[in-house]
């Protein structure tokens, strides 16, 4: 494939991912493009992209990931429940794929607490300079390209049998409202529960006034690296 | 304006997006950030979709994350020029310094590898942290409180057994 016609294929298969986004009834592209934008921006504005917050979570000295993630799903859960009950949404639950998420789960495990990322928080990272998880993304691009090339090969069969696409909404039947609000209740009281430790580092400390630095909040336990 | 957003804000902000985005005046659809990555790999590598069956499973899911991930760039940017002002060009985060070392090809190998693996990990379990945390859970889907079980726990035995962090500091 000579430069030309590699230039033709990208722009090509650009445009056909406007079009699908544009025609597929999920968002015309400005939703999907806008959608984008607010979760890279309140990912970007809590800080939660930074390593010292995925990394420092798994060496447990940050807690501020899974106070965020808790507190978000619970919400989530219970309002998700009233929008559909109100016909506004659908479930659109992921098949147990038992082997595919007990081997990709661990592989995931490993390799966000290394790199301090994942594929959400990535390139908002990237997106305030840091090359290290540019060097990442690069890494990511070529797993996606071993991952598509040997899927029909390795991958499809390692990922084992599926189990169906069952959830705890769907199990309990008639209790399901209750459920759903047990669970939604229980993880909003965890998220506030875990207590909260920081795990920060100077630069990003001084570029605030006084009143927001958080190592000046003595009820908070944090840890101050340089 | 405040720099820096607490925890239960951003929580309740990723509640209300991931509610927008479920409903029918949204998206009608879940939010997930993993999908994206092999579709642009297809994308960069010139890969045919009619030669390649999971380019085709794919070419829908793909081209939605793709265009929020081109979003999530620009929102991430905006922020952090405008709103944190934490832009700046790194290679080396503090964290790794102090509980890693201080070499910058270490980094660079170690961030390749973990990104590589991590996108294997996403795509064999069928979603991230976004796809399978945020949304899954919120939709109580067994297959995604598997999935954060396996993670929460070699994400944590990772942390005890690759960085330093007990003695060091």
């Amino acid at each position: 494939m000579s430069i030309g016609e590699y230039f033709d294929f990208v722009l090509t298969r650009t445009e056909a991912m406007y079009n699908i986004v544009q025609n597929e009834g999920h968002g015309s592209f400005a939703i999907v493009f806008i959608i984008g934008i607010i979760f890279g921006g309140i990912i970007q504005y809590t800080r939660v992209d930074k390593f010292e917050k995925i990394a420092g979570f798994a060496m447990l000295k940050d807690t501020t990931i899974p106070k965020m993630l808790f507190l978000a799903i619970g919400i989530t859960s219970i309002g998700l429940f009233f929008e559909i009950k109100m016909g506004y949404a659908a479930y659109h639950i992921k098949p147990m794929i038992l082997s595919g998420l007990i081997v990709g789960g661990i592989l995931f495990g490993i390799s966000m607490a290394i790199l301090g990322k994942c594929p959400g928080t990535g390139p908002v990272s990237i997106a305030e300079g840091r090359i290290d998880v540019l060097v990442g993304a690069i890494g990511g691009i070529f797993g996606g390209y071993v991952f598509t090339k040997y899927y029909d090969t390795i991958f499809k069969p390692l990922m084992g049998t599926n189990f169906g696409k069952e959830s705890l909404a769907n199990v309990s039947g008639a209790f399901a409202p209750y459920f759903v609000l047990i669970f939604g209740v229980a993880l909003i009281v965890i998220a506030i529960k875990i207590p909260h430790m920081e795990l920060l580092d100077e630069a990003d400390l001084s570029l605030l006034d006084a009143d927001e630095r958080p190592d000046a909040n003595s009820s908070e336990e944090i840890e101050l690296i340089k | 304006m405040r720099r820096r957003l607490s925890w239960w804000m951003g929580g309740i902000l990723m509640s209300l997006l991931l509610l927008y985005t479920f409903a029918s005046f949204g998206a009608g659809r879940p939010l997930g950030a993993s999908t994206y990555v092999p579709y642009y790999a297809g994308i960069l590598f010139a890969m045919n979709p009619e030669h390649y069956t999971y380019l085709q499973e794919i070419e829908k899911p793909g081209a939605w994350e793709g265009v929020m991930l081109l979003g999530s760039l620009v929102g991430g940017f905006i922020t952090s020029v405008f709103i944190t002002k934490s832009f700046r060009f790194s290679i080396m985060p503090t964290g790794w310094k102090v509980y890693k070392n201080s070499s910058v090809i270490s980094r660079l190998i170690w961030s390749f590898v973990a990104g590589f693996f991590l996108i294997i990990g996403a795509r064999l379990a069928g979603g991230c942290t976004s796809g399978h945390f945020l949304s899954g859970m919120s939709q109580t889907a067994f297959s995604s409180m598997i999935f954060g079980g396996v993670v929460l726990v070699s994400l944590i035995i990772t942390g005890k057994l690759f960085y330093k962090s007990g003695d060091s500091k």
